[in-house]
């Protein structure tokens, strides 16, 4: 581990604890040290960075009142990236629900505005993306998610989602598997 | 097909190729370029102050949670008890209540007796009346039945006088377990 690594862990424990004693004050900095990595493993569930910030949000309030009951201070970033990637699936699953009750005459509708040039779009990808992640299972999707996160090791990975590194690797796998035959147009 | 994701979708999976982690796939590109695409724009400032404008309301929510906790343990008991009331509607059986003849509801009775010709009388028809059914003078033998009654002006309204229907249907369980006996067995009175 790297001095820098180290000390931003101390700061991480010092802030934690502080959080805990009603500072306000640590609690913006946790915000400000965090929000890029939260943002960035929404943004690999969700495929989308509006949808994404909005469960960031919701996982840090959802943090913030319930810091009293992180354990070990040291913990907080596994803690706080289980809530926002539990957040994103469950906002993944409400999209899709929501998605199911478009009628085809809407859908049908929104084809017909859809240029050749815009269907060729990053949006299309977007939108492709975040249908085959929904295809995933909860575990294999946040495994194939975080896993590619930088600074994230194998074993925070295990510890974020509660199980062992083997089944990390496990659930990559068939995470690639399926998404590679889901989006083989891409690749 | 390269990632399309990136104006300069070629060149950069090319340059990422030559980059490429020990173990990382295509797919891990391709899910990396479009998450990269997605951040490029987010304004991280503004993302902030959403977070804690967030925080600030839920401080006065949590503040005023401490202020008032008797009133949020109240409202939270009122909800609960209003939410257990609502769960123990829903789940009661549907349970026939006052039945009279010509209803056609059903209601699961005692009944008295054994397979055979028989007479049925209906005392207070209703899912706890009991219907006397006296078999052939034998001695009274208990087993379970499902009483119905049906409607029997249903169809037949010019005869006003068309009495109604009693049927007593055996249960299985009470009736052997093969052959004809597995059926539940009908019998049919005409009042």
């Amino acid at each position: 581990m790297g001095e820098g690594q180290r000390t931003a862990k101390r700061d991480t424990e010092q802030l934690v604890k502080a959080s805990q004693a009603g500072d306000r004050g640590a609690f913006d900095e946790l915000v400000l040290l965090y929000q890029r990595c939260a943002m960035c493993a929404a943004v690999r569930i969700l495929g989308n960075a509006e949808e994404a910030a909005e469960t960031v949000q919701n996982g840090f309030v959802n943090a913030y009142l319930n810091i009293g009951k992180l354990k070990d201070a040291e913990q907080f970033e596994i803690w706080l990236l289980r809530i926002v990637t539990n957040a994103a699936i469950s906002q993944a699953r409400k999209a899709k629900r929501n998605a199911q009750k478009i009628t085809i005459d809407d859908s049908l509708e929104d084809k017909k505005v859809l240029s050749p040039v815009e269907s060729e779009s990053s949006e299309e990808l977007k939108e492709k993306i975040k249908q085959a992640m929904l295809k995933l299972s909860k575990k294999e999707a946040k495994a194939i998610s975080l896993f590619g996160l930088e600074d994230l090791s194998h074993k925070k990975v295990a510890e974020i989602m509660g199980c062992s590194v083997e089944a990390v690797r496990w659930h990559v796998f068939r995470a690639r598997q399926k998404l590679k035959v889901l989006l083989k147009d891409y690749l | 097909m390269a990632c399309i994701s990136c104006k300069t979708k070629t060149k950069s999976i090319i340059e990422r190729l030559f980059v490429m982690k020990n173990g990382q796939e295509k797919i891990d590109l391709l899910l990396e370029c479009n998450a990269d695409e997605q951040l490029k724009n987010v304004d991280w400032n503004k993302l902030n102050a959403a977070i804690l404008n967030q925080l600030d309301e839920a401080k006065k929510y949590k503040a005023s949670v401490r202020k008032h906790p008797i009133v949020f343990k109240i409202a939270a008991g009122v909800a609960a008890a209003a939410a257990v009331v609502f769960i123990a509607v829903m789940i009661k059986p549907q349970r026939p209540v006052d039945i009279k003849l010509g209803e056609g509801r059903t209601a699961m009775v005692e009944f008295i007796g054994s397979k055979g010709s028989a007479s049925v009388a209906i005392i207070e028809p209703s899912d706890r009346a009991h219907a006397k059914v006296n078999i052939a003078g034998q001695s009274e033998k208990t087993a379970n039945c499902c009483v119905q009654i049906i409607d029997s002006s249903t169809g037949q309204k010019e005869d006003v006088n068309r009495p109604s229907w009693f049927i007593i249907c055996m249960s299985e369980y009470t009736n052997g377990n093969n052959g004809i006996n597995r059926d539940a067995m009908d019998m049919l009175y005409l009042f």
